[in-house]
């Protein structure tokens, strides 16, 4: 008989039972000491969430809504308005394809190739801004390396450019629909992992042919994992920043985010006009995260099912192997491989010249102080963020999970922790500024300011890994702690925390590559004094130094590759699963 | 050694409408007895162990542990289970799995910091006495299912605590093993005389542990007695099911005798009389026989049973191959039974065959009759295998 799962250890600590009839004024306090605490801890990240939203929005509505009429009233507006949501769907839809594809694919490998199942997710150890940065190199109109080679095709020999422009929306959309591929992958893969491979086996008797099986079973079943998915791909297709600014500005091609951006970025700096700019993406966020709380409840997503792990039942297939292959090919190595190139040159040309191939740019990476200050920078301020934000992450999910005394508060600490996931970060970059340039806290230029940021943006990680830890790890050992004479203390320290180690590692590691990768939001609140790796690759890139800026997009991708590894050595091979 | 009282104890769980889970239950228990609590799936027997661990949050009642009180809803006293002197077994074993036998063992015992060298030498006895004094420096990953719920029975008894609460901690053990471990268990209680509570489904289980069972249904205890007499005289028609009378013969009063009242079936048997005086009180007009497999015996249509066997005309439906026995099912007036024919000395059993006519017969008083109501009807002499 399994009781209902209310894990009720009660540390409403009564007084003991000698003197029940008398609460002293100390006993009473204590009563209500987790209460307080809650709420206290909900006032901290309620402050660091909402603050700069609310104060956002008070500028914009100043004047008599001001900012509003400033941005909406813009001609420009609509077309704005059209791109961005033009490239968020298109690159959906890109994503959604291949993602579901290639976790396909993932299930077919052979056994001796299982090892490329974590190809399609080493994308996501590129930063974006150097990815990006490697697709210029090689699709630029006129120097760009792949466009170099395929003027000498007979049909396009008689091109000067081309025949590619990256700078137009529709290769930016498909930059960003391959950025987004990964993402997709990773939850439609832990979608497979968790059909029981007995309902495919039990089609397959049932007179099912390969495709049968897929489009009447395995797409049915996968559902609600790709509904999810593609819900959190349009969030980050909607808030995508980095794409549309190295490649899309200079060509006229505005989303929000860029407008949002040059708004509190070129003089006159207009907060309020910023402010209104974003809305639409704030509430859609908003919209969306309320949208999951209610319609898909808050831990369904963890209930993994009974029986087999999932087998796809078909032998491996080929058309997987070359599939993986050739996306690992086009979206890792195609971009890589122009970084390297351009970075071991003086200069960037359309020809390769292995001749001239020097080391000088790295030198210069590691001698210039401008550079090697943000490196320091990305690496001091993501590890203190991530020595900030477990903690915080850890009394988020322990609320979340036990603190059903606690309804109302433990209601706003779920929406909250979910805000920056569904708010794009250029919103919380220039809140921040806006927030913590003026009283009471004038952080502004500070390597704090990042920090907070960076919590801030790092809280539905912290949170949702140490969740699915503590759903994972199931009540009973904590009940065997606490019937064993335990404490809440006690058993947090000698018990729990044990327990999670290979989450708490694998969180740690994972949210270090996030922050060392952090562009949006850093770009924002940076001073010219106070870079990290991302923005002063952008100053680089703005300047045109572009073997420098090679040469910058490899060291960040060396140190992501290295936080990684470590992850990958402490927590296993399955970390980005558990996101 | 603790004298447990529990008092009203009632526990809903949120829902549409709410469920209660517990209803209203008191219950006392003897120092150093052994109490087991049996039941279906859903019945509360699992809840009210947590709530005696101070798992669960009840929403009325009181209980005491010995001069401790340990909940008392209106006082508004709820330990938490640190605060209380119990040791519990769960069905998971919940062994930690980052700590050796020894430091899990041990661990009851730091928590009420019992000095070091004393506590060495608990662990040492605890291990002694299930057997696992060779597995100290092992994890709970190196050792089997057995070696497991015995770790956790030591860690369970280490601390020496007024009350040990089992939470059906035999049950994801494989068939020998359950035994092997049951007869280690009853032995412990045997010797050290701790307090206990274990919750159960398996009956076999309640009856070889129990001090007493407390026969749980619908949150409430249906019956609470000895083995011997749930077993025996199982004072309603849900205890006699749960127990093994899975035999149920629904009977109606016509004249001066009795007639089968089930449907009415194609071969008429239904309204047909088939006996004369039942132990049953003048007042009832309509009773429920329950019967165990065992006493349901079998005979050729032709053949008589004795005199004191109330024979009734079965059909077979099915009939397995048991080793010693047959397992037959039969119907009558449309109830089908089951009946357990041994075949020691009497080959006839082994050829029976679907739709073959038999005579199904039991004596009189090894069926125990229940009114409308479920409830035992007066009258009935125990049965003889009680003894006088």
């Amino acid at each position: 008989m399994a009781a209902p799962a209310v894990p009720a250890p009660s540390f409403t600590t009564t007084p003991p039972p000698q003197v029940p009839q008398l609460p002293t004024a100390l006993t009473r306090a204590r009563r209500h000491l987790p209460r307080l605490g809650a709420l206290a801890f909900l006032g901290v990240i309620g402050y660091l969430v909402i603050a700069p939203l609310v104060g956002l929005q008070r500028l914009a509505f100043e004047d008599d809504a001001r900012g509003y009429s400033a941005a909406f009233d813009s001609p420009d507006m609509a077309e704005t308005l059209r791109t961005t949501a033009g490239m968020a769907l298109g690159s959906l839809v890109i994503a959604l394809v291949l993602g579901t594809f290639l976790a396909w694919a993932a299930t077919r490998l052979p056994p001796r190739l299982r090892l490329l199942r974590v190809l399609p997710v080493l994308p996501i150890v590129v930063p974006a801004v150097a990815a990006v940065t490697g697709w210029a190199f090689l699709f630029s109109p006129r120097p760009g390396y792949l466009n170099a080679a395929l003027r000498n095709l007979p049909w396009w020999n008689h091109l000067d450019e081309g025949p590619v422009d990256i700078y137009t929306l529709p290769w930016i959309v498909l930059i960003t629909g391959f950025g987004l591929t990964a993402f997709v992958y990773l939850f439609v893969s832990a979608g497979f992992g968790n059909i029981n491979a007995e309902l495919i086996e039990a089609a397959q008797v049932s007179g099912s042919s390969p495709a049968g099986v897929f489009f009447r079973v395995t797409l049915p079943l996968l559902r609600p994992v790709l509904v999810y998915g593609g819900f959190v791909a349009l969030l980050l297709g909607l808030g995508q920043f980095t794409g549309p600014l190295l490649l899309g500005r200079n060509n006229g091609v505005n989303v929000l985010t860029t407008d949002m951006y040059v708004a509190v970025s070129q003089s006159p700096v207009d907060y309020g006009r910023a402010a209104a700019i974003g809305s639409p993406l704030l509430l859609f966020g908003i919209a969306v995260v309320l949208f999951q709380k209610v319609i898909l409840g808050d831990h369904s997503r963890f209930v993994t099912h009974g029986g087999k792990a999932f087998r796809s039942g078909g032998r491996p297939s080929w058309v997987a192997v070359t599939g993986i292959l050739l996306y690992g090919l086009v979206a890792l190595a195609l971009p890589l491989g122009a970084l390297i190139v351009v970075s071991l040159s003086a200069f960037w040309s359309g020809r390769i010249q292995p001749s001239g191939f020097t080391l000088d740019n790295f030198r210069r990476v590691f001698q210039e102080s401008g550079i090697t200050d943000a490196i320091a920078n990305s690496l001091v301020t993501s590890v203190i963020s991530v020595a900030i934000a477990l903690p915080l992450g850890f009394i988020a999910a322990s609320l979340l999970l036990k603190g059903r005394r606690f309804r109302i508060i433990r209601a706003a600490v779920d929406f909250i922790v979910a805000m920056p996931l569904g708010i794009p970060a250029v919103v919380f970059g220039a809140g921040f500024l806006l927030t913590y340039s003026r009283e009471p806290f004038i952080l502004y230029g500070t390597r704090t300011v990042i920090v907070l940021v960076y919590v801030t943006l790092m809280l539905p990680f912290a949170t949702r890994m140490q969740l699915s830890g503590m759903v994972a790890l199931g009540d009973t050992y904590l009940e065997a702690s606490r019937t064993s004479g335990a404490g809440a203390l006690r058993t947090n320290t000698e018990i729990v925390l044990p327990l999670l180690r290979p989450t708490l590692a694998g969180a740690g590691a994972l949210m270090f590559v996030l922050l060392t990768h952090e562009f949006t939001a850093s770009l924002l609140v940076r001073a010219p004094t106070t870079q990290v790796m991302g923005t002063i690759l952008f100053d680089y890139w703005a300047n045109g130094s572009y073997p420098l800026v090679a040469a910058i997009a490899l060291v960040m991708t060396l140190v992501t590759s290295v936080g990684v590894f470590i992850a990958m050595s402490v927590a296993g091979s399955d970390i980005f699963e558990k996101l | 050694m603790s004298h447990v009282r529990i008092e009203g104890l009632t526990k809903r769980f949120a829902g549409k409408p709410p469920a209660v889970a517990v209803d209203d239950l008191s219950l006392e228990i003897e120092p150093g007895e052994f109490i087991v609590l049996l039941g279906p799936s859903g019945c509360g027997k699992t809840t009210t162990l947590r709530c005696l661990a101070g798992l669960e949050t009840p929403d009325e009642g009181a209980i005491s542990l010995g001069d401790q009180t340990v909940l008392d809803v209106r006082g508004k006293v709820n330990l938490p289970p640190n605060k209380r002197r119990i040791g519990m077994v769960f069905q998971s074993y919940a062994l930690w799995p980052h700590m050796t036998v020894r430091r899990n063992i041990g661990y009851p015992l730091r928590t009420r910091r019992v000095p070091r060298e004393q506590a060495r030498t608990r662990i040492e006895e605890a291990a002694e006495l299930v057997d696992c004094a060779a597995l100290l420096d092992r994890y709970p990953a190196q050792l089997s299912g057995g070696q497991q719920q015995r770790v956790a029975l030591a860690r369970g008894l280490a601390a020496q605590p007024d009350l040990v609460l089992f939470d059906e901690p035999l049950s994801n053990l494989d068939a020998r093993l359950r035994d092997q471990v049951r007869a280690q268990l009853h032995e412990l209680h045997a010797r050290l005389g701790f307090t206990a509570v274990f919750v159960t489904h398996d009956q076999s289980e309640a009856l070889a542990l129990g001090d007493r069972l407390a026969i749980m249904k619908a949150g409430r205890i249906e019956q609470l007695d000895t083995p011997e007499r749930v077993f025996e005289e199982p004072a309603t028609e849900y205890v006699a099911g749960f127990i093994g009378m899975s035999n149920r013969l629904p009977l109606r009063r016509q004249g001066e005798g009795w007639a089968l009242a089930g449907q009415p079936g194609a071969d008429g048997s239904a309204g047909q009389a088939v006996a004369g005086e039942l132990p049953v009180p003048r007042s009832h007009s309509e009773v429920a026989a329950r019967l165990r497999p065992e006493d349901l015996q079998l005979c050729p249509a032709e053949e008589k049973p004795p005199a004191h066997g109330l024979a009734l005309p079965a059909e077979i439906v099915d009939a397995q191959f048991g080793g010693r026995h047959m397992d037959v099912v039969v119907t009558i007036a449309g109830s089908r039974l089951h009946a357990r024919a041994p075949l020691t000395g009497k080959p006839w059993a082994r050829s029976l065959s679907r739709g073959q006519q038999v005579t199904a017969w039991f004596a009189r008083d090894a069926a125990i009759y229940y009114d409308a109501d479920g409830v035992r009807t007066a009258g009935h002499a125990p049965a003889a295998a009680v003894g006088a």
